[in-house]
């Protein structure tokens, strides 16, 4: 029986490691049927990598001669040397780190190993193992190693150790319980090994020569096996959280410009580079002013806001926009330039200033051209019907006018203005162009205070339904009901009431050639209610007549 | 007044007592069996049952080989059963819904099942770790899909008439024979070549008759195998030949001396069972049952051999 012919030393050493070969392989089986989830392979290849160190130890331990020990010392080296190439890159691959796994990459990292692995295959030298040997009282064989590539292979394991150890760290403060766990688990894992080694080194063991790392691998197994079934280590895995950030930055329709507190560049995605129409290599490391003159302009709040890009007709203009990025300190790191175009929203906005141009001044002029001619008719019919039309062209004229400024208000401010003001003139001038129109008009009180925008509204609301209006009694109400955060102005009238389809339209929002309205006014009720933050509804009042309800914010701060 | 009215609840509660113990005790008793049927745990025991013959057969001293061999039969039946629970799904609703139900249970008992049989083989130095590593190595290239083109190949092995089966024989018979023989450090003698022809064809035989069972899915996936090319009349027949070829082999070897009585008298008992259950074949559909009365032959075996020895042969 094999106890009984070694000594007692090597029977507890030969037992301690059976059991990290147990845990290791078992260990390995279970990340094996984890595949091809992130870190799985590397994980299988690391702890076989342990499993056949600690094999090599245990046969060395029982070979019967000194060639056969020696043989089994050197075999032992391969698995030596797989362990940290296997940790790194299952550190790099399971926390998503996954462009430093590349086959250059790799190759370099296999180098060591590869020396490593070739002195084992060609023997007969002291490059590795130093052929002395000392036989200690228990019987166990004492070889010198300690040869030159024995430091060499020493230090890259630790240096790839620690490399892992980097990558591994960030799980350990993530906000997620289970990578915490699964962190912790992994550097225990790494620890165990690492701190027996360092005692084995300083000659703090009794394993008369023997490195015992690979039986605090054991510990490294019932680790990983926490993770794997505790923590759910490779089943729930943080490997897509770095790639997923990366692909929306390098992804989103906005330009994102990275510069480091010197305000050189640091990193820029795919729509700056193309923004800039430079390559890549030519933005990394740039002082940011070289890429974008005018980024001081864009840094300062006051002055912040168009940035255009390009010369000429190809040139476009951006909304950009500079903010800090702080780290957990709330310490300056750098900051990000964010740009989006806007050259469709530029080109729109100058053709409405054309468009108002063209209605506020050209149709009037021509329109009062017209009058001017249509009264020297005489008295005729033709010369009333002439004077009529041009005075509905004016008021189509007057209604776009109108709309236009709606939307260049929609790039302003909301300004708030008294609701009570706001409809004082809208009365006022209604009882002015229809006299006959009975107006009754409970005023707001003076501190009630909506957007500005809603003049027109009003506006058109109140003529509306003064102008729609029939019979010998004509009738408009104007009723406000304030709440705490709103206000409803209420209009209505007593006459034949909106068309369907009018609001039809309106509600729908769009026309078509074959269903429209008539005019440009609900429009103008709707728009500019939607700019408020509000909204209109209709009703038809019983026996006739229409009542409309618009419904705003209060801007008053009540 | 109250005693009374208690005497015959008491007897009533007393006998639903017995009744509800023995409902549970047979529930027990379904859920022990299907733990042992679904499982293929009581496989386990009969390989190590396996390994313990070849060892009397071979006089050789005792070993943790057939502990070994039961861990990696647990390792290797019980990880199929998870592989493939889904595919059985179809086929064996029943043990596919056991294996689903108990698979974290039984995927880390599997895991440790193989570091403990790897670990132990150790013991058996470089000869017997590579002998412990074959089945593994086998489960893997067949349950993976890990270097694509070996994979491929070792799966096509599956699907050829008489290879599939005569691959499992072989691994299966190298692990019985040779790993008591690697802790032993014993070589290969004659005696070892007869024990190792028996439990490939007797293993051979075993892997056939399940597949009568599955002969109308394997003919759909493209499996050959003896019942789909042959026919299951054809099947008994080869079936026969195979064991009274094993009869007369057993008989060859008890005559040149290289095999003992006893072992000689309990492989021949063993193998008119197996004619005996081989005659089942095309008269049952109960073929799982048949599978595992095959399986169980080796107890029949090691029983008539060990009883024999005690008496003296």
């Amino acid at each position: 029986m094999w106890w009984l012919i070694y000594g007692r030393t090597t029977v507890l050493l030969t037992t301690l490691l059976l059991v990290s070969v147990a845990v290791g392989t078992g260990a390995a089986i279970l990340a094996w049927r984890e595949r091809p989830k992130p870190g799985a392979s590397p994980l299988v290849a690391l702890l076989a990598a342990q499993a056949w160190w600690s094999t090599c130890i245990v046969f060395r331990l029982q070979a019967a001669t000194i060639p056969a020990k020696i043989q089994w010392l050197q075999l032992g080296w391969v698995g030596v040397v797989c362990v940290p190439v296997a940790w790194l890159y299952f550190a790099l691959e399971y926390t998503g780190r996954d462009r430093y796994l590349r086959t250059p990459y790799i190759a370099a990292l296999a180098v060591v190993p590869a020396i490593t692995v070739a002195l084992v295959v060609l023997g007969n030298h002291d490059l590795l193992v130093i052929e002395s040997y000392t036989i200690g009282t228990d019987g166990v064989v004492r070889f010198e190693q300690g040869g030159p590539w024995y430091a060499v292979v020493a230090g890259y394991t630790y240096l790839l150790g620690l490399c892992g150890v980097a990558a591994i760290v960030e799980l350990v403060t993530s906000d997620a319980v289970a990578f915490r766990g699964q962190g912790v688990t992994l550097l225990i894992g790494l620890a165990a090994p690492w701190v027996t080694n360092v005692g084995f080194l300083l000659g703090a063991f009794g394993t008369a020569g023997v490195d015992p790392t690979p039986i605090a691998f054991s510990v490294s197994g019932v680790a990983y096996l926490g993770a794997i079934t505790r923590y759910q280590l490779l089943e729930t895995n943080p490997a897509p959280r770095r790639r997923a950030r990366q692909l929306v930055f390098d992804g989103m329709r906005e330009g994102a410009i990275v510069l480091d507190t010197d305000g050189h560049v640091v990193d820029a995605n795919g729509y700056a580079i193309d923004a800039l129409g430079v390559p890549r290599g030519a933005v990394l490391g740039e002082p940011i002013e070289r890429i974008v003159p005018e980024y001081d302009r864009l840094r300062d709040e006051n002055t912040a806001g168009h940035l255009r890009l390009g010369d000429g007709d190809e040139g476009r203009a951006y909304d950009a926009a500079v903010t800090d990025v702080t780290d957990v300190h709330d310490r300056c790191i750098g900051s990000i330039v964010t740009f989006h175009d806007v050259s469709t929203y530029v080109r729109q906005r100058q053709r409405l200033e054309v468009l108002n141009r063209i209605l506020r001044h050209n149709i009037r002029t021509e329109t009062n051209v017209i009058h001017g001619y249509a009264e020297r008719f005489g008295d005729g019919d033709a010369s009333r019907i002439v004077q009529e039309r041009a005075e509905r062209i004016e008021a189509v004229g007057e209604k776009g006018r109108q709309a236009v400024e709606l939307f260049e208000r929609t790039r302003e401010t909301q300004t708030a203005r008294p609701l009570a003001v706001i409809l004082d003139e809208c009365v006022e001038a209604v009882r002015e162009t229809h006299p006959d129109v009975d107006v009754s008009y409970d005023r707001p009180a003076d501190d009630i205070a909506v957007a500005g925008v809603l003049a027109a509204v009003f506006d058109n609301l109140i003529e509306n339904a003064a102008t729609h209006n029939e019979g010998d009694e004509r009738n408009v109400t104007i009723e406000t009901r304030v709440d705490t955060d709103d206000v409803a102005v209420v209009i209505t009238d007593d006459g034949p009431g909106i068309d369907t389809q009018e609001t039809d339209v309106i509600r729908d929002g769009g026309e078509s050639a074959l269903r429209h309205g008539s005019g440009l006014g609900l429009w103008i009720v709707r728009w500019g209610t939607e700019i408020a933050d509000g909204k209109t509804e209709f009703s038809h009042r019983d026996p006739t007549g229409t009542e409309v309800t618009v419904t705003v914010p209060r801007l008053d701060g009540a | 007044m109250s005693s009374q009215t208690d005497s015959p609840s008491l007897t009533w509660d007393g006998t639903r007592s017995v009744y509800s113990t023995l409902a549970a005790l047979f529930a027990y008793g379904v859920r022990a069996k299907d733990a042992l049927v679904y499982s293929s745990a009581y496989l386990v025991f009969i390989a190590g049952v396996e390994v313990v013959t070849a060892m009397i057969a071979l006089s050789l001293p005792l070993s943790p080989a057939p502990l070994v061999i039961a861990l990696l039969t647990f390792a290797v039946y019980v990880g199929d059963r998870i592989a493939d629970a889904e595919v059985d799904a179809a086929t064996s609703p029943e043990r596919a819904a056991f294996v689903t139900r108990y698979r974290r249970l039984f995927s880390i008992g599997t895991a440790a099942a193989y570091g403990l049989a790897v670990a132990l083989a150790i013991l058996g130095g470089p000869t017997a770790l590579a002998i412990a590593l074959i089945p593994g190595a086998f489960w893997i290239l067949y349950a993976s899909d890990w270097l694509p083109s070996l994979g491929r190949y070792f799966s096509r092995l599956k699907e050829i008439l008489v290879v599939n089966s005569a691959v499992v024989a072989l691994a299966w018979a190298v692990c019985v024979v040779c790993l008591p023989l690697a802790y032993a450090n014993h070589a290969f003698t004659p005696t070892a070549a007869v024990v190792f022809g028996y439990f490939f064809l007797d293993t051979f035989v075993n892997t056939e008759i399940p597949n009568l069972r599955d002969r109308e899915g394997d003919a759909a996936n493209g499996v050959s195998t003896l019942p789909v090319v042959f026919g299951v009349r054809r099947t008994r027949h080869i079936l026969y030949a195979l064991d009274l070829c094993l009869v007369a082999g057993i008989a060859l070897a008890f005559h040149a001396g290289v095999l003992g009585a006893a072992m000689t008298v309990g492989i021949l008992v063993g193998l008119g069972y197996a004619l005996c259950l081989a005659w089942f074949v095309g008269r049952t559909e109960r073929y799982g049952r048949l599978a595992i009365a095959g399986e169980a032959k080796h107890l029949l075996v090691v029983a008539v051999v060990v009883a024999l020895g005690a008496a003296g042969f």
